[in-house]
């Protein structure tokens, strides 16, 4: 039997910006290979490649329909990666809270010096 | 300065991107970074205080800071300035540091590189002012530079913009 993925797989397998892409393609739905290459404007036999390295680590199922293969995203394998690097876009998307209701402050200061003169 | 930027030997590894506009002139989203009272105002995490800022304000200069978690936990922080142009752009060095400004590595995981280079820019349009900063590792180690890559393949704004549609899609579970 094959050896379980683990996360550190998974981080490995988006750190390619090509399959970050597909991956974000896959989030509107099930899609086959043909419908992948032609929406990135990639060869077939290259995204064929990324979907195998998606599959291996789990963050890609396939199944058949009729003649075709359909891909669909396995959204649960992302969330380790999701909760890791929350850590420091949290860091700057709340200093940046922080700075609109600063800045939000001194305006609203100014103003109203401005109405008493 | 002596120190010389070498772009194409950090070009290999992709930059993280954020970007916020905020509502309000250039003139004082500038100052509120580059003025030692009003960073304190709001650099750092919600519930975050600043306990400690040392602010030398000139390329070749620092700003030395510890931020107070709301549990009393300290983290210290460094930032070098390479590179002023006001009201435009400034350039640094970004770091985890101890008490006494020393150079340290991230609390959570040590082989994330050590030194990164940010720079933030402020474009005004209409009144509003559009903040962007971009960090990448300073001359990292292959370790560093492979800890870096992988996390950036968790930031949203490696998704190209469409982490919405993917935070919907994970919310759905």
């Amino acid at each position: 039997m094959a050896r379980l993925a683990t996360t550190s797989d998974v981080f490995n397998a988006v750190a390619e910006p090509q399959r970050r892409r597909i991956l974000n393609l896959l989030t509107r739905g099930e899609r086959p290979v043909n419908f992948i290459a032609v929406s990135l404007r990639y060869k077939q036999p290259q995204v064929s490649k990324h979907l195998r390295v998606l599959r291996e680590v789990g963050l890609v199922s396939v199944r058949g329909a009729g003649q075709q293969r359909l891909y669909k995203l396995n959204g649960k394998r992302l969330k380790p990666i999701h909760d890791w690097a929350k850590t420091f876009e949290t860091f700057w998307n709340e200093s940046f809270d922080r700075l609109d209701d600063y800045l939000n402050r001194l305006q609203a200061k100014e103003k109203s010096h401005e109405r008493k003169e | 300065m002596s120190e010389k930027n070498n772009p194409t030997a950090e070009s290999s590894t992709q930059e993280f991107v954020i970007t916020r506009i905020f509502d309000a002139p250039r003139e004082l989203v500038w100052k509120a970074w580059t003025e030692r009272e009003r960073l304190m105002e709001w650099f750092g995490p919600k519930g975050f205080t600043m306990s400690t800022a040392k602010m030398d304000f000139r390329p070749g200069g620092s700003f030395h800071y510890c931020l107070r978690s709301p549990d009393g936990k300290e983290m210290w922080g460094k930032f070098v300035y390479r590179e002023i142009v006001a009201p435009e752009r400034i350039v640094l060095v970004n770091s985890f540091s101890d008490a006494a400004g020393g150079l340290t590595r991230h609390p959570m995981s040590p082989t994330w590189p050590l030194e990164m280079l940010s720079t933030t820019t402020f474009v005004e349009r209409g009144g509003k002012t559009t903040l962007t900063i971009k960090w990448k590792p300073l001359n990292p180690t292959e370790e560093e530079r492979k800890t870096f890559d992988r996390a950036h393949g968790g930031m949203t704004q490696g998704w190209t913009g469409t982490f919405e549609q993917l935070a919907e899609y994970l919310a759905k579970g």
